[in-house]
């Protein structure tokens, strides 16, 4: 391996000499203001993004490729704390219903056209609101009206106290659309959709389907400046494996993940740089997540949940599956969360002998190694093979197979299932043709966005990523409601450590690990961000 | 067949697959899905093929594999010698309508992309090894139905079969006595190279995230080792070893055939 | 080979088509799953998916869906894609010239390789030259594409430097022109040969097959006596009649082309229809699957088409009706 990263290395120094050489030469203003700092920077993006409109879509596809040219009213700094963007500032009314944003002044879509208050009235209603799936379900069911007084204010009012508001106005939650662009068209049809007009850091150049998308420096934009890059290249390459290879040959610079079992190397490697974090495309701070079918029999009985979170050696899946990008997930709610978070859970340990004696106290009996039978377990007929299926998207395999190994140790038979998603998503959610599953449930950056839907009663309903356990309890619904109508966090944080408590005992899930992403770059790019304008302030050469 | 050395080495190579497929699993000396040693452990007198990144045995899986593989392989070549035989004789022979008739179908079931056909069929219905061999059984007999087809339209017009009709021969009889063996030779090579297809075509749909998980076969273990072939290149290079054997070994013991039964004529 | 002849066996194009359709059809609504979740991603809401619902029709009867799209097939609308909210056929044009040039260079390289080494090989059966041949070809022959893709990019782009790891340009320079078109050149070998590969071996394999056969002919016997030169008695007497297998089974290997298309356009990064099936797969975008499963379908109709013409050519003596 050292032999050919030294190779790469050099090719990538060529190639880079080569690009600054071009970019300097041809490139007319953006290559003039910027002249020196700039370079092309060429990012591997993992499926091809099928539409460059990320208001329309929560696929993390179209969010990676396309929110470097959008912008939020708000960006969420390292903490996940709410940071001006095109919102210059805000005020909230002492009962958490009214927010008041005063516009940024003098911000200009890539078209030239003046960026306003009714932008953002337009992109809420007409298309955030009803197409951008999570904040459709989360602001949208809870909104009353968005008022645009002037060209600088808008107004968002609740019924009710609504708390996480701010935590979903970034670029990926709530991406504002040019109003002069979609106003009186059909949004998921607009041309525009396949090259965007909008105010981010850099302006749409050109997009080869299942090739690529090439976005150039937008001289206008409203941070001074920003961005340093004079060119940023997002080449769709579907394949970890090829993204690396590409990586190491210069090819690209910039990749979303590293493949695990080259992690380390890549970490130790001079040549590349590396970025932790808990942000994907496809959301935040998620935790992998094995959901028990609740309605099959089977399942009933907590004894039998505790003790397969006693076969679950969780430390394995962090060094064979995640080769250490993540960590045991200690609570219900990510740490990533801090103020939801709660440190003194106790949640089952590695401990098959355990495992073992409460299988055998709850009537799961075994002869030799083989799978244990039922004999008196309740609702369950007796001489019933301990076996059942485990769904699971085809990417999430390693974990699949890890969890049907460590399982199979204390006598349960998994048989797995691996589904695409839309498959899964109405296997799971509308039949409940399921045993037991594994979800990433990205809780988000604040719980009411992604982890109350998990055990919500309202939420057992045939929409995908919801309540899977099918779990329903009154009290749990009940502090739900009080957490996200209550304003102070410390309260807020009382309220969700009491119902972590509660869902740890009652054992819906078992809580495996919390993944972490790393983002491997080129060394000679840095200022990388792990949002979604991750080049915005970045630089190469 | 077997005085040639590429028909000993094919014959060596099937009866390598077929035995291993035979006894493989019950000398394995681990089970293939258990966790047993440390990842990716490079091959040694413990791990003869190594472990992959989950610590599973390597070596196991091989063995274990040989048994699904050749009952995937030997059940759709079965399919495919039946229905493509049965076909492309029917159509060569009789010409006319039936000959239209089967031809057209033959050429629909061709025209169905069979990889295509099993990566839709797999992605909708999800993964399993009885749709795969109903995909494949039922796509691939269309070049063996052709071949035979063709060599019988070309043998049909000869000189011995002339012969037959002027004596009075049946249909049957002129079928089976005289067509028959002539045809065989190229549709036995067809059918070298339709195995050899089965055996690929289940790896590359494991390649591509569509093998049956539950099941461990060459194609599940070379998908398993091409995510960290980067890195480790034994548990993906075993088991496309294991492939390359069989489907060498076939493509020998079809050529071996081919040139026996030429020498006969 | 008669003008009628040819104008049947057009007939026949659209009427397989259809049946093409149909069975695509009926394969997609068939399958468990429900494409509306394609669309909406997660954690929409009940109104939110039954709205997408009616917007793309998905409520409306089998039947009813069926007819509107061969209809619209007629005058030639695939439908609009689900994941991208545009005409299927418009996206599948934009990838098409990608996959064409890939699978048709693939096609050439084979046939004219693989018919020379088959020519070579036997020319002097059983020679060393026919045994290393034959062991070549017989171990890419039973290499799966995706391991000798792999390991054709550690070894030859990576390792050696020789050529790109992935995709079909280099995206620092965004070159025109010549260079553009040398750009995708260098690009399209390694593909192209990995794809072609298989093939060759099996061309080389059947050609090599056939001529010895035709070798121990009595006509060949007769030539020889005469004293034709052994090289005239190869191309002009055997290899005429040995490409006769050979041809079907090129017009046969279009579809198998395009199989491994798929998996080669996957390892490489080659942005073709190979990826985007298998991405329309994953997310159940059915006007793309029925689209792309069409013209596939298409391809080898007309492939087979050629053959049998080309068929004809070879053996004079096969009497069409």
């Amino acid at each position: 391996m050292g032999r050919s990263s030294g190779g790469a290395i050099v090719i990538s120094m060529v190639l880079l000499l080569a690009a600054c050489g071009d970019g300097g030469g041809g490139d007319g203003p953006g290559g003039d203001s910027a002249a020196g700092e700039g370079g092309t920077l060429v990012a591997a993006i993992s499926s091809d993004p099928e539409g460059l409109n990320p208001a329309i879509t929560t696929s993390g596809g179209t969010h990676a490729a396309s929110e470097l040219m959008f912008s939020g009213l708000v960006e969420l700094d390292a903490d996940g704390e709410p940071t001006p963007e095109l919102a210059e500032s805000w005020e909230i009314t002492d009962d958490g219903a009214t927010y008041t944003f005063t516009l940024r002044s003098g911000v200009t879509w890539h078209d030239g056209e003046p960026f306003t208050a009714a932008d953002v009235k337009y992109t809420f209603e007409e298309v955030l609101l009803d197409l951008h799936s999570r904040t459709a379900a989360s602001v949208g069911n809870n909104i009353e009206s968005i008022e645009a007084p002037d060209d600088q204010t808008v107004v968002f009012s609740f019924a009710q106290p609504y708390a996480p508001l701010l935590q979903q106005l970034d670029v990926t939650e709530a991406p504002i659309l040019p109003s002069h662009i979609y106003e009186g068209t059909d949004p998921m049809e607009n041309p525009a959709n396949q090259a965007p007009i909008g105010t981010g850091p850099f302006e749409f150049v050109s997009y080869d389907p299942g090739s690529e998308v090439r976005m150039e420096r937008f001289d206008d934009y409203f941070k001074e400046e920003l961005p340093h890059l004079d060119e940023v290249v997002l080449r769709v390459i579907a394949d970890e494996a090829s993204q690396l290879s590409a990586l190491e040959a210069g090819e690209v610079d910039w990749l979303f993940g590293a493949p695990g079992p080259e992690r380390e190397r890549l970490i130790s490697d001079p040549a590349f740089d590396t970025l932790e974090t808990q942000i994907n495309p496809g959301g935040s701070n998620c935790i992998m997540t094995v959901s028990f079918n609740l309605d099959r029999p089977m399942f009933g009985d907590l004894d039998t949940r505790r003790a397969l979170g006693h076969a679950l050696d969780r430390e394995q899946f962090v060094e064979r599956v995640l080769f250490g990008a993540g960590r045991v997930a200690e609570a219900p709610i990510s740490s990533g969360i801090g103020f939801a978070h709660a440190d003194d859970i106790e949640l089952p340990a590695y401990d098959t002998d355990e495992a073992e004696a409460l299988l055998e106290e709850a009537g799961w009996v075994r002869e030799g190694d083989g799978t244990r039978t039922a004999q008196g377990v309740t609702g369950v007929e007796d001489g019933t093979p301990l076996a059942f299926d485990f769904l699971h998207f085809p990417t999430f395999s390693q974990y699949a197979e890890l969890f049907r190994a460590q399982l199979a140790e204390v006598g349960a038979e998994v048989t797995l299932q691996p589904l695409e998603p839309p498959v899964f998503a109405e296997t799971v959610f509308t039949e409940r043709a399921f045993d037991t599953n594994i979800i990433s449930y990205c809780n988000g950056a604040d719980p009411e966005i992604g982890v109350r839907r998990m055990y919500d009663s309202d939420n057992i309903r045939p929409v995908p990523f919801t309540n899977a356990a099918g779990y329903s309890n009154p009290e749990v619904d009940a502090l739900f409601v009080e957490a996200a109508t209550t304003l102070d966090p410390d309260a807020r944080g009382d309220l969700y450590g009491q119902i972590q408590e509660q869902v740890a005992e009652d054992l819906p899930y078992l809580w495996v690990v919390e993944t972490e992403s790393t983002r491997v770059f080129d060394a000679d790019c840095q200022d990388f961000s792990p949002s979604g304008h991750f080049a915005e302030t970045a630089s190469c050469g | 067949m077997v005085r040639r050395p590429g028909g000993v080495i094919g014959v060596a190579m099937v009866g390598l697959l077929v035995g291993v497929g035979l006894i493989g699993p019950t000398v394995a000396p681990r089970d293939p899905f258990a966790i047993d040693g440390p990842s990716l452990a490079s091959p040694s007198g413990t791990y003869p093929f190594g472990t992959d990144p989950l610590g599973r045995d390597v070596w196991s899986g091989v063995l274990h594999g040989a048994r699904t593989s050749l009952l995937v392989a030997v059940t759709v070549a079965l399919l495919v010698l039946a229905v493509g035989t049965a076909v492309g004789m029917a159509a060569g022979y009789r010409a006319g309508w039936v000959d239209d008739i089967l031809m057209r179908i033959t050429e629909f079931a061709q025209v169905l992309p069979r990889f295509f056909l099993a990566i839709v069929v797999i992605a909708l219905f999800g993964p399993g090894l009885d749709r795969l061999i109903v995909v494949l059984g039922l796509t691939s007999w269309p070049l063996l139905a052709r071949v035979v087809r063709a060599e019988l339209l070309s043998l049909r017009e000869r000189e011995f079969v002339e012969a037959a009709r002027a004596d009075g021969a049946g249909t049957m009889r002129i079928v089976v006595r005289e067509l028959l063996p002539n045809a065989l030779a190229p549709a036995l090579v067809v059918l070298g190279l339709v195995v050899a297809q089965v055996l690929l075509i289940e790896a590359s749909l494991a390649f591509l995230g569509l093998g049956d998980p539950n099941a461990v076969s060459w194609g599940y273990l070379a998908n398993q080792g091409q995510r960290v072939l980067r890195v480790a290149w034994w548990p993906a290079v075993f088991p496309g070893l294991a492939i390359v054997i069989a489907v060498l070994g076939c493509n020998l013991v079809a050529d071996a055939l081919n040139d026996a039964l030429g020498a006969r004529r | 080979m008669t003008r009628r002849y040819v104008l049947i066996r057009l007939a026949q194009v659209p009427l397989t088509c259809a049946g093409i359709v149909l069975v695509g059809f009926l394969l997609v609504h068939l399958a468990p799953g429900d494409p509306v979740l394609a669309l909406a991603g997660d954690s929409g809401d009940a109104e939110y998916y039954a709205r997408v619902r009616a917007d793309f029709g998905l409520d409306e009867p089998f039947l009813v869906q069926l007819a509107t799209y061969a209809g619209n097939l007629v005058g030639g609308d695939l439908g609009t894609s689900y994941t991208q909210g545009r005409p299927a056929l418009d996206v599948i044009a934009e990838r098409l010239p990608a996959t064409l040039l890939l699978t048709s260079t693939a096609l050439v390289l084979s046939t004219v390789v693989g018919i020379g080494l088959g020519v070579a090989a036997a020319s002097r059966a059983h020679g060393a030259r026919d045994l290393a041949l034959g062991a070549a070809s017989l171990g890419l022959y039973a290499a799966p594409v995706f391991l000798v893709g792999q390991l054709a990019i550690l070894g030859l782009a990576l390792g050696l430097g020789w050529f790109p790891v992935q995709g079909m340009t280099t995206a620092r320079s965004g070159a025109t022109g010549l260079a553009g078109f040398g750009d995708v050149v260098h690009h399209l070998a390694l593909p192209a040969l990995v794809l072609a590969s298989q093939e060759i071996a099996a061309i080389t394999r059947l050609t090599r097959t056939g001529l010895l056969e035709e070798l121990g002919r009595d006509h060949i016997r007769t030539a020889r006596a005469k004293g034709v030169s052994e090289r005239a008695v190869l191309i002009r007497h055997a290899l005429r009649r040995a490409l006769l297998p050979v041809t079907t089974v090129i017009g046969g290997r279009v579809g198998h082309l395009v199989a491994g298309t798929i998996v080669v356009e996957a390892v490489f990064g080659w942005p073709g229809i190979g990826r985007l099936l298998v991405s329309s797969v994953q997310a159940r975008d059915m006007p793309i699957i029925l689209g792309v499963f069409l013209l596939i379908a298409l391809a080898v109709v007309v492939a087979n088409l050629l053959t049998d013409l080309t068929y004809a050519w070879l053996d004079p003596r096969i009497r069409y009706r």
